[in-house]
């Protein structure tokens, strides 16, 4: 009776800890990723920085004071592609285009590879936007992976999409009917 | 002195006449506006050419930055906006990827004359029912400054302009 007795009070224990034990166990949000939103997001002027999270189940793009979420149940299709800029870029880039003796030409030659994450989502009234973001290299498909979880859809297979992007931008010549 | 003036004036009476006939003649020439005061854009389609996502988002976005800066529509409708259903004088533009050409930024840079980048569309703008009212091949190019995401807001340019000399809220205007 005795040992009934203490089965029965420590799943009541167990019971009234359990509300202090599931936070903890709950997915953390991850890191903040720098990215450039080039352009499409709703309230957000083209090429603007800021930093990409995931919380619970929206993309939130955090810039200056203010946050702008997605909902990872709006994206009709998330891409993730390659692409690159100048190492030094924006004015002073553009300045160092016209450098003597051909030094701009040379500094040209440095540039830093990007990962692209393009996403097409609808809003409230149905309408369809298409939102582009640059982020450094490894980035884009571990947050596409983490969309498609929260409910997001992609035309490209999540383990297909990184070696069909890549694959694709070399192919692309120009072709007319 | 009095036959050379006199020659003088009917010289110069004629040449106001040619110039008023020239002129007249010019705007009987100009095409009537088709009446339209809002426009419903289609996301960009690529059936037959491989077109990376970006830039296919790319050409929809600055199509319409670009159609509600120079447009001259009082609304600009993203594709599936249920508001559209309800706009008077409704034009839907469709655009179709026709060809791209992908470059390079570090080649433009490096050789001046190398690595453009340049998509050509077909263009074409319907009724409510789908009937066309107008087509035009529009064609967008980087060939040197720019990343080649440029292409892309060189022909949203292009096309917003086109539809500016060809469409307005009232007609023939």
């Amino acid at each position: 009776m005795a040992l009934g007795m203490k089965r029965v009070l420590f799943a009541v224990l167990l019971l009234g800890l359990s509300p202090f034990i599931l936070p903890i166990n709950a997915q953390q949000p991850a890191a903040p990723i720098k990215a450039d939103q080039i352009t499409g997001l709703a309230g957000v002027a083209n090429k603007t920085k800021g930093s990409i999270t995931i919380e619970n189940g929206n993309l939130r793009f955090a810039h200056g004071k203010t946050n702008v979420d997605l909902p990872a149940a709006s994206m009709q299709d998330v891409v993730t592609g390659n692409d690159s800029q100048r190492a030094i870029h924006g004015t002073l880039g553009t300045l160092t285009m016209v450098a003597p003796y051909g030094s701009g030409r040379f500094l040209s030659l440095f540039r830093t590879k990007l990962e692209t994450l393009t996403i097409k989502y609808r809003d409230a009234d149905g309408s369809l936007h298409g939102a582009i973001f640059t982020m450094p290299v490894g980035k884009a498909e571990a947050l596409k992976k983490e969309l498609v979880a929260n409910g997001a859809h992609t035309s490209v297979p999540i383990q297909d999409d990184a070696n069909k992007t890549s694959a694709k931008v070399p192919d692309a010549k120009e072709q007319k009917p | 002195m009095t036959r050379i003036f006199e020659r003088g004036i009917v010289i110069f009476l004629l040449s106001i006449t040619l110039f008023a006939g020239r002129g007249l003649r010019a705007q009987d020439k100009l095409p009537a506006k088709i009446k339209a005061s809002s426009i419903s854009v289609a996301m960009i389609q690529s059936d037959e050419i491989k077109l990376p996502a970006e830039f296919q988002v790319a050409l929809y976005e600055d199509l319409i930055q670009q159609l509600q800066k120079k447009g001259g529509f009082q609304h600009v409708y993203r594709e599936g906006d249920r508001n559209a259903a309800n706009a008077a004088d409704l034009v839907v533009l469709h655009s179709t990827v026709r060809g791209f050409k992908q470059g390079s930024e570090q080649k433009r840079q490096l050789t001046t004359v190398a690595g453009a980048t340049s998509i050509d569309v077909h263009c074409q703008f319907t009724d409510k029912d789908g009937k066309s009212l107008l087509e035009r091949d529009i064609k967008g190019k980087v060939t040197f400054f720019g990343a080649n995401l440029r292409a892309t807001y060189n022909f949203a340019k292009q096309a917003a302009q086109v539809a500016h000399d060809n469409f307005s809220p009232s007609p023939g205007t």
